[in-house]
């Protein structure tokens, strides 16, 4: 369909003599259709989540505006954008209005290399997985500009936790990706689904703490709870977001889920077999880009639950778990899975 | 190498209790069990004893209120919310002129019905949607507390409750 | 903001540059202190280097109230003093006030007393239990705290017509005698609800985050303890023997088997299993009461007016789901107190909190005040 759309648009680009544009088309129209979608999948996720949450308090949540509520989010939405934005009277004017939109670009952008289905992503990027990584650690810088240019306390030290959190939750978060990266013998997204497709299993069977210490620091990276310092309500109140409020915020939260779904899918493409179909069921005339969905929308369920199960670290443990138990037994699992390379030759 | 063990063994402690943590949530989550009421559609009945809201008693057959305008009500309210002035009419007996009670001060500690030996003041549990657009509005007069009792909620005869509480003696409760 | 930051710059260059204090002001609407307590909070990077409890937000002098109501009267307030255990405070005036007069409650009105006495104190600390573990970031336990504290004020509004203020216990005895179904209702309850605490205890006591928080976090030294006054679970967490109903049996809880709970560590961790015992042992005194529950009148009849009791004080005291909650009544002859004054088990607790947080992270006070169990209307009364 992006394709019928971007052809259409070219020609008829080459119609008014402007075929040499031609090439800012597909990127154009992919970011459209990828904004959209994305927006939409959004709004699904805080009602999923909402529900989530609700059934495991059994509560009911959302029921009133829309079938199962699920027009809820967008009665939400209408209403942040529609609110009055209130501004500290001290802020640091650049920072402040940049901040919401790094953070809402910078997760945004990492979608771009993610494989829906068999050969379809924006970008096949050869670098793909590290291109994930870096894109998505611009957000700190959101988040401490926030913190810093709002001029409230509580926001500074949402700020600066979440600084020395990321950084710190970056390096197992790479060293995790590492096995699969040596055994697969690629950073291009694509071509690690087809290594899986090809050696019959999905990287989660060998590399299942890999597995789990990817999504304990794609849930830190993604500040969400257990490791939600940043924003910890008990003690920071909204932590860095405290003093944004209107389309801001708004821009704050939907990088917050985006970056949920930008980690849950590099996890599903990596360890769960992107578009494959799960095993014994490939026959089901089922396309790859549900199965995708299926499997993407089961690891964001992984990370809510998470979140409305643990209570929240300290900031200092936070770190030890990090640099102490993370780190440790990743370069443990990268090193077991070197020497299983070397003795047994490609595929653990 | 003790420690390393302990590490490790510490680690998969955590874990474990983690995931038991999980499965609590979980089976919450796929039992689907509420327990929520939803307010407006969904109203529950409140027990009879519920002190929601204190109403004058009215007599419909004799065309008057219980009231006797005593003043124990006046004189148990620890907030002096109730004020009541009363004549003696042409019978003999005094009766209420003006009943007035805020609902703005009062705690509905149930001293006043308590107080009451004339039966001419309770609480009625159905109605308990109090809730006013202006604060005069909760400062009630008789006519607004008048209240007739519905023929299922009339007080038994006394020989009744004398059975009723001999056999609850008996069954030991 | 730049500009700012050079003049400040410019400033430290003529003068010197010197670190300052980062004062944080906690409250009063803050979501973590369960009301309006402010605490004035000194840091240094994460670290609390002092924490100052500024009290009165939600000061209502009650206890001058009292002194201008009659005896009757001001059980309607002390329902106000610490509303997430109202029965507990009925019972403490109530006490007091028979004991000035030289009263006796009849037996069922005594046992009926400890029956709701021991459903509140559940009630409160399942409550205390669900804001703790939400004050630490775990948001579900709170949902399951209060679906079964639900239950327990079901049974409250049966039987009295309230749900939060109850004003059920009263002089000589208790306002109206229980419903016949009320009995099998409440052991229904407790059949329901003992598999229940299993489930809190999955949820959280083993859990290695909350752990973590919890485990030799603001811990409380007997002696420390003691000098401050700290009193109920919180101190019994320091492995203090302190409960009233141990110590000093008022009602029948001398006719009753139950254990002190204890613990040794004096951490939140400590005070957290102190409280979760205690709710086992209050299914068990429950239990024994509903068995020894008999028919009976349940009230000492009084005159409407109630007689003036003789000018004497007393200080009477009780184990509320706090601490030990203490009434001092003295009276002059009249109808009315002359004195009436409250020592509420979470204004010393409160104290305690700058000793317990020093050197701990901004994340501790939370959990520390999470674990002390503070009311704040009761704070400040």
């Amino acid at each position: 369909m992006v394709h019928l759309i971007a052809n259409l648009l070219q020609q008829a680009l080459g119609a008014v003599g402007l075929s040499g544009f031609a090439f800012i088309i597909n990127p154009i129209v992919s970011a459209v259709v990828m904004f959209g979608g994305i927006s939409v999948f959004v709004m699904f996720l805080v009602w999923m989540e909402r529900k989530v949450s609700a059934h495991m308090q059994s509560r009911i949540g959302p029921n009133r505006v829309g079938v199962f509520g699920l027009l809820q989010t967008v009665a939400d939405a209408l209403k942040l954008t529609t609110k009055e934005d209130i501004k500290p009277v001290h802020r640091d004017k650049i920072p402040y209005y940049i901040a919401p939109i790094i953070a809402f670009v910078a997760t945004f952008a990492g979608m771009i290399v993610i494989p829906f289905d068999k050969g379809v992503s924006v970008q096949n990027l050869n670098i793909g997985i590290l291109y994930v990584i870096s894109i998505t650690s611009f957000t700190v810088i959101a988040i401490l500009s926030a913190g810093w240019s709002s001029n409230n306390k509580f926001a500074l030290l949402g700020g600066f936790r979440s600084a020395a959190q990321i950084v710190s939750y970056e390096v197992p978060l790479v060293m995790s990706l590492v096995p699969v990266i040596m055994t697969a013998g690629t950073l291009n997204l694509n071509n690690v689904v087809e290594y899986q497709q090809k050696a019959g299993y999905w990287f989660v069977v060998p590399q299942f703490i890999a597995f789990l210490i990817f999504i304990t620091s794609a849930t830190a990276e993604a500040n969400r709870a257990p490791f939600d310092i940043p924003e910890a309500e008990s003690e920071l109140i909204g932590g860095f977001h405290t003093e944004y409020s209107g389309v801001k915020f708004a821009m704050f939260f939907l990088g917050e889920y985006i970056a949920i779904i930008v980690s849950s899918a590099v996890a599903v493409t990596v360890f769960l077999g992107g578009w494959l179909p799960l095993p014994f069921l490939g026959s089901l005339p089922i396309p790859g880009f549900a199965w995708f969905v299926a499997k993407l929308l089961f690891v964001i369920y992984l990370i809510m639950a998470f979140r409305w199960t643990f209570p929240r670290l300290r900031v200092d443990q936070l770190m030890d778990f990090g640099w102490k138990v993370l780190i440790p037994i990743s370069i443990l699992n990268i090193l077991i899975t070197g020497f299983c390379i070397l003795f047994f030759g490609k595929g653990v | 190498m003790g420690s390393l063990l302990s590490y490790f063994k510490n680690i998969i402690f955590g874990f474990w209790n983690l995931l038991v943590g999980l499965s609590v949530t979980t089976k919450y989550f796929l039992s689907m069990k509420t327990n929520t009421q939803q307010y407006p559609e969904e109203k529950l009945p409140l027990p009879v004893r519920s002190r929601s809201m204190i109403k004058l008693i009215y007599d419909g057959e004799k065309d008057q209120f219980n009231c006797v305008a005593c003043m124990m009500c006046a004189k148990a309210c620890p907030n002096s919310c109730i004020k009541l002035e009363g004549v003696r009419g042409a019978d003999g007996k005094r009766r209420v002129t003006t009943f007035k009670l805020d609902f703005s001060t009062c705690i509905f500690c149930g001293y006043c019905v308590e107080a009451c030996g004339f039966d001419a003041l309770t609480f009625v549990a159905e109605e308990y949607e109090n809730s006013v657009y202006k604060r005069g509005s909760l400062l009630q007069d008789e006519q607004a507390m008048k209240w007739v009792r519905p023929a299922h909620l009339a007080p038994k005869p006394e020989e009744e409750v004398k059975a009723e509480a001999a056999s609850t003696a008996k069954a030991g409760v | 903001m730049t500009d700012l930051l050079l003049s400040q710059i410019k400033l430290g260059a003529e003068s010197q540059f010197g670190t300052d204090e980062y004062v944080v002001n906690l409250g009063p609407q803050h979501p973590a202190t369960h009301g309006v307590l402010r605490l004035i909070v000194k840091l240094d990077g994460e670290t609390v280097k002092e924490t100052t409890p500024v009290l009165g937000y939600l000061h209502r002098s009650i206890e001058k109230i009292c002194e201008n109501r009659t005896y009757p009267q001001c059980i309607t307030y002390t329902d106000r003093v610490d509303y997430v255990s109202a029965m507990s405070v009925n019972l403490a005036f109530a006490l007091a006030t028979e004991r000035l007069m030289g009263l006796e409650a009849p037996p069922r009105a005594q046992w009926l007393r400890m029956i709701m006495v021991e459903l509140q104190r559940l009630a409160s600390h399942l409550l205390w239990m669900g804001a703790f573990a939400g004050d630490i970031g775990a948001l579900t336990p709170f949902l399951y705290g209060l679906r079964e504290r639900e239950r327990i004020i079901d049974l409250f509004e049966m039987t009295c017509g309230q749900r939060l203020t109850y004003n059920y216990i009263r002089i000589g005895g208790v306002m109206i005698d229980v419903l016949p179904e009320f009995v099998p209702k409440c052991r229904a309850f407790l059949d329901y609800f003992e598999p229940k605490i299993a489930e809190y205890e999955e949820l959280l006591t083993y859990n290695p985050i909350f752990l973590e928080r919890t485990k030799g976090v603001g811990i409380i030294s007997p002696e420390v303890g003691i000098n401050a006054g700290v009193c109920g679970p919180s101190l019994r967490g320091s492995g203090v023997p302190c409960d009233v109903r141990k110590q000093q049996p008022y009602l029948y809880y001398d006719q009753v088997k139950f254990n002190e709970c204890l613990e040794t560590a004096g951490d939140c961790w400590s005070r957290y299993r102190v409280r979760m015992r205690e709710i086992r042992e209050s299914v068990s005194i429950l239990r024994q009461c509903l068995d020894r529950l008999e028919p009976g009148p349940f009230e000492t009849k009084l005159p409407p007016v109630l007689k003036a009791p003789p000018a004497s004080e007393i200080y009477s005291r009780i184990e509320s789901s706090r601490g030990e909650m203490g009434v001092y009544l003295v009276g002059d002859g009249t109808i009315k107190p002359w004195k009436c004054k409250f020592r509420c088990a979470s204004f010393n607790n409160t104290y305690v909190l700058d000793q317990l947080t020093r050197g701990w992270k901004i994340a501790d006070i939370m959990a520390v005040l999470g674990s002390l169990d503070m009311i704040v209307p009761e704070v400040d009364r």
